[in-house]
């Protein structure tokens, strides 16, 4: 991994800000970067930034390497940072937060597959289906193959239901996720806009802002 | 006969502390028309400052005056004193304070509704300094005695530097004195034992002519006033007489249960005891002691004692980390810091020998750093215990000393060595080649060998680490010995929210407490080092031979004045000081026990008594010139509360700037009259705030609320009661704020319903 300096330029404040005024994020100034986190993270071997790193990097506000970072997708939501975290800080919660904004921002990570594929079946039959899940991520994820000794010894056991559960009608459950999009994007147009007034975007390639400008 | 009166007012800009957030200007020139000289300065407690008042009184400008400044608890005695010098008595100077109770703390509201409240207060203040009276303070004669509570190495620092002038006496919890130094190893940063620099001390202590010692022994109770108390002791058995045992062993040697011992070669005072809980009371011990020393029988007993003054040097604890889950503490070979200490100090019992429990020598030992201090989740303590940092680098020192091939890890999130010597030794550490890992452990994991898995990150490298020692020490949070409210509440001596004792001031007054004759020193103000304990002790000491040294007290002298009496006898039943009796069918006050509590005020039925410079008429008139300004939400307010909103407003803790606070020597003094009349004058609502840990008055706060609430309900407006401890001062901001937007609400309601009423009233005369 190459390692960019932190410069003026790499260093996004209203970005920092934005996530310090979620609830996962609220505590983030606060942290000491004692490591108990990263320390008590089953999966960190895994990410590309261990939590602490991630949240001192939301203290700097570089966001570009926050939102691109594995971390976020990687956490299995075990909450073990959460609860020992000795300045109440919630990793698990920033996340959560994290993921939407890094998916709004057209940034894709390999990681996220198995999010996007849950959300697929739960908004198709909403419920989740462990065969349908598994069988559609290992599609996505040739690595899985090595995992299917394992699946077949959970089959063979019965533990693995081929049946799909369904909701009696999935249409009531689309118009609840129609009413999210909806807040979401307006949300994201708030805040672009709220940002382009600022001019805090540096990042952005000025395709994209005329892109922009153009629809407004 | 008597010249008009005339007021100075005198506003501090604090540097703009206060004028960045209050146009004074505008203050000043709201008082014009009003019979005052108005004055601004930079700083009023300079010389400068100060000089222009005294010149201004001298001059025959004023003979009143009213500061508008920091809170009183900084500067009213400076100001008084220079007054007295000018020829003013001391109590026609008041502070009205404008900077933790207004530009501290309303960040949040526009800068014209503060300038109203500083208006509003200032012109209450002028209208209060217009009607109060000069008063003398009254004097009391001192005890020329101390009570110093605690013998660890503050208290026996105290006791030792007051003895030669004043007469000591020393309680002590434990059978022995030297507290928790007398159970440490080595010292940092001079690793010199600790038993030999404690014991000549102790001895000294034992020996003195001018200390009474007890060990085993509690403060049960205090009454009494500052200057004059009279406490309770309560001493717990120890089952052999002192005096009478000459140590030598013989009850130990016959003991069949191991009960009857002595708790360390080098303890002071040199006597066995006995642990009930093992005793069978088989009194071999009895018939074999050649001095007659043991008493079975023995029970609890109580004394009492006459001082003028208490020395509060209770100390500290280790918090239990047991509520650590991940650090699974207690299991075998995982101790705290102190655990640690104790098996290589005195006290030992494994012939100062450090070994895991099934009696080895640990080969891999692991210190864990800020085990449940630096926390602010409310598991653990806020504060950084302060002493972890060196104390843990001399623990590994010593293993490194006991076994060259043995490993030390210290596991720290930050390595604080500031003092003197402590970055060299810690350097020196180095050397020594203990391995430091920055990162807080997350998990200790004991495995069935005895050995323990330590996992963490470190810190310095993102990457995660596991390790397996054969002991870890915890270092835990030191917190305030157990019994340290309990102590403080019946002295009247005010604690931090951290549980420490709360400074008169900071900074500048650091041994000294809100009571004038209690005094602290050592851990009980915070975790700290033997160095700053001793210093502590040396300061405490001073400051109490200063205080018993003037042999007087001053009172205050706002007391009740009986103006009326009809010889019923009420005012005789509600004092809970036994101040006042009834004499030839009048009620006579004893100006030495009273208090000035004001609790007589209200209970007299032809409202005959009043206290001197808070009477109705001039906290009316206070409310009345303050409120006319503009409304505000009233807020009667103790010492001891008036205390946390002090606190508050040094953390910058924002609340409503309609907050108008009234101080009173007690909320107990405050009948419906007063109430009525706030309310009359524009308050929205009205709050009762006390701080006071005193039962006699807290018991009866209820009652008077309820009371004060069934009498002003006519005004339909809101009435609150609180109790605030100095400590709780996030309570009281989220109260105040809490009640400013209801009676605010409450308020706006009100006021609509009425406008409706009057249009419609309108249309009805129209039509």
């Amino acid at each position: 991994m190459q390692k960019e300096n932190i410069v003026p330029e790499s260093r996004d404040n209203a970005f920092r800000d934005l996530i310090i005024k979620t609830p996962g994020g609220r505590n983030i100034p606060t942290c000491m970067q004692c490591g108990i986190c990263a320390g008590s993270c089953p999966v960190n071997h895994e990410m590309d930034y261990t939590p602490r790193e991630l949240v001192r990097m939301i203290q700097l506000g570089l966001k570009k390497e926050v939102l691109s970072s594995n971390t976020i997708w990687i956490c299995t939501t075990c909450f073990s940072c959460s609860v020992r975290c000795p300045r109440g800080i919630y990793p698990t919660e920033l996340m959560e937060t994290l993921k939407p904004i890094a998916m709004s921002e057209g940034i894709r990570n390999r990681n996220a597959k198995f999010d996007n594929v849950f959300a697929d079946v739960i908004k198709k039959n909403g419920r989740a289906s462990e065969f349908l899940l598994i069988s559609k991520y290992s599609i996505s994820e040739p690595g899985m193959i090595k995992q299917a000794p394992f699946g077949l010894a959970l089959f063979s056991k019965g533990k693995l239901p081929l049946s799909i559960d369904k909701m009696e009608d999935v249409r009531e459950l689309d118009a609840i996720f129609k009413l999210g999009e909806k807040s979401v994007d307006k949300e994201a147009k708030e805040s672009t806009v709220a940002k382009e007034s600022k001019e805090t975007a540096p990042e952005r390639s000025p395709k994209e802002n005329e892109g922009q400008e153009a629809e407004k | 006969m008597s010249e008009p009166k005339k007021t100075g007012v005198y506003l501090c800009r604090c540097g703009g502390n206060i004028s960045d957030a209050v146009d004074l200007q505008s203050v000043a020139d709201s008082l014009k028309g009003e019979n005052v000289v108005v004055n601004i300065q930079d700083y009023l407690c300079s010389s400068a400052g100060q000089d222009k008042i005294k010149s201004d009184i001298e001059k025959g400008k004023i003979d009143r005056v009213v500061i508008g400044s920091c809170s009183p608890k900084l500067h009213l005695e400076t100001f008084r004193g220079m007054v007295k010098e000018a020829g003013v008595n001391p109590n026609l100077l008041e502070i009205t304070n404008i900077r933790e109770q207004a530009s501290w703390v309303h960040d949040k509201d526009g800068k014209d509704s503060v300038n109203s409240k500083v208006k509003g207060l200032i012109k209450g203040a002028v209208a209060r300094m217009d009607s109060i009276e000069p008063l003398v303070p009254l004097e009391k004669k001192l005890v020329d005695r101390t009570l110093v509570v605690g013998g660890g190495i503050a208290g026996i620092t105290t006791s030792l530097e007051i003895a030669d002038e004043h007469e000591v006496i020393l309680i002590e919890k434990q059978p022995y004195l030297g507290g928790h130094m007398i159970g440490l190893s080595k010292t940092f940063p001079t690793l010199d034992c600790s038993q030999c620099i404690l014991t000549p001390k102790m001895v000294a202590v034992h020996n003195h002519p001018g200390i009474i010692m007890h060990t085993q022994t509690e403060v049960a109770d205090v009454s009494g006033s500052p200057g004059d108390y009279s406490i309770t002791l309560k001493h717990s058995p120890r089952y052999v007489d002192i005096e009478k045992c000459i140590s030598c062993g013989a009850c130990t040697r016959k003991c069949p249960t191991g009960a009857i011992f002595l708790p360390f070669a080098q303890a002071v005072p040199q006597a066995y005891m006995i642990d009930m809980s093992k005793c069978d009371h088989c009194g071999a011990c009895v018939k074999i002691c050649p001095r007659d020393a043991v008493n079975l029988e023995a029970k609890e007993e109580t004394s009492t004692i006459s001082v003028g003054a208490v020395a509060i040097a209770t100390g500290f604890e280790p918090i239990d980390p047991s509520f650590i889950e991940e650090y699974n503490y207690p299991s075998p070979n995982i101790l705290t810091a102190v655990e640690f200490e104790d098996m290589l100090s005195a006290k030992s019992k494994t012939g100062m020998r450090l070994q895991k429990a099934d009696g080895t020598f640990p080969d891999r030992v692991a210190f864990v750093l800020c085990a449940g201090s630096r926390d602010f989740t409310g598991k653990g303590r806020k504060h950084c215990s302060k002493v972890c940092c060196i104390y843990s680098q001399k623990q590994a020192q010593l293993v490194k000393k006991m076994k060259g091939d043995a490993e030390a890890w210290i596991f720290y999130i930050d390595m604080r060595s500031a003092g003197r010597r402590f970055e060299e030794f810690y350097h020196h550490t180095q050397e020594k080649g203990v391995n430091y890992v920055r990162g807080k452990v997350a998990e200790i994991i004991p495995k069935q060998d005895g050995t323990l898995t330590v996992q963490y990150e470190d810190t310095n490298l993102g990457r995660k680490g596991r390790e397996i020692f054969d002991m870890v020490v915890l270092c835990p949070a030191l917190i305030p010995s157990s019994g340290t409210k309990e102590l403080a509440d019946k002295l009247g001596v005010q604690l931090g929210d951290d549980g420490f004792i709360e400074e008169k001031h900071v900074k500048l007054d650091p041994v000294n407490t809100l009571n004038q004759a209690a005094f602290a020193a050592g851990c009980v103000l915070g975790p700290k080092d033997i160095h700053d304990s001793v210093t502590e002790g040396i300061s405490a000491a001073h400051k109490v031979s200063q205080f018993l040294g003037k042999g007087m007290i001053l009172i205050p002298p706002e007391k009740p004045m009986i103006l009326e009496c009809n010889g019923c006898g009420d005012c005789v039943k509600a004092c809970p000081y036994n101040a006042l009796a009834l004499e030839g069918r009048k009620a006579v006050l004893s100006l030495l026990a009273c208090t000035g509590c004001g609790i007589c005020v209200p209970a007299c039925p032809i409202k005959g008594i009043e206290i001197r410079n808070f009477t109705r008429n001039q906290l009316k008139a206070q409310l009345k010139a303050m409120l006319a300004e503009a409304p505000g939400v009233v807020v009667f307010i103790d010492p001891y509360a008036y205390a946390a909103a002090d606190i508050a407003g040094v953390n910058r803790k924002q609340y409503s700037s309609l907050v108008r606070f009234v101080s009173l020597p007690s909320i107990h003094i405050l009948d419906a009259d007063v109430v009525n009349a706030a309310f009359e004058y524009g308050a929205t609502g009205v709050m009762l705030i006390e701080g006071t840990t005193d039962e006699k008055l807290t018991l009866s706060s209820d009652e008077l609320y309820k009371r004060l609430k069934k009498d002003t309900r006519k005004h339909k407006k809101p009435l609150r009661y609180s109790h605030i401890e100095t400590a709780q001062y996030e309570k009281l901001t989220d109260l105040l704020n809490v009640f400013a937007s209801q009676a605010g609400a409450k308020a706006e309601k009100r006021s609509r319903k009425e406008k409706e009423e009057g249009t419609q009233e309108g249309i009805a005369e129209a039509t």
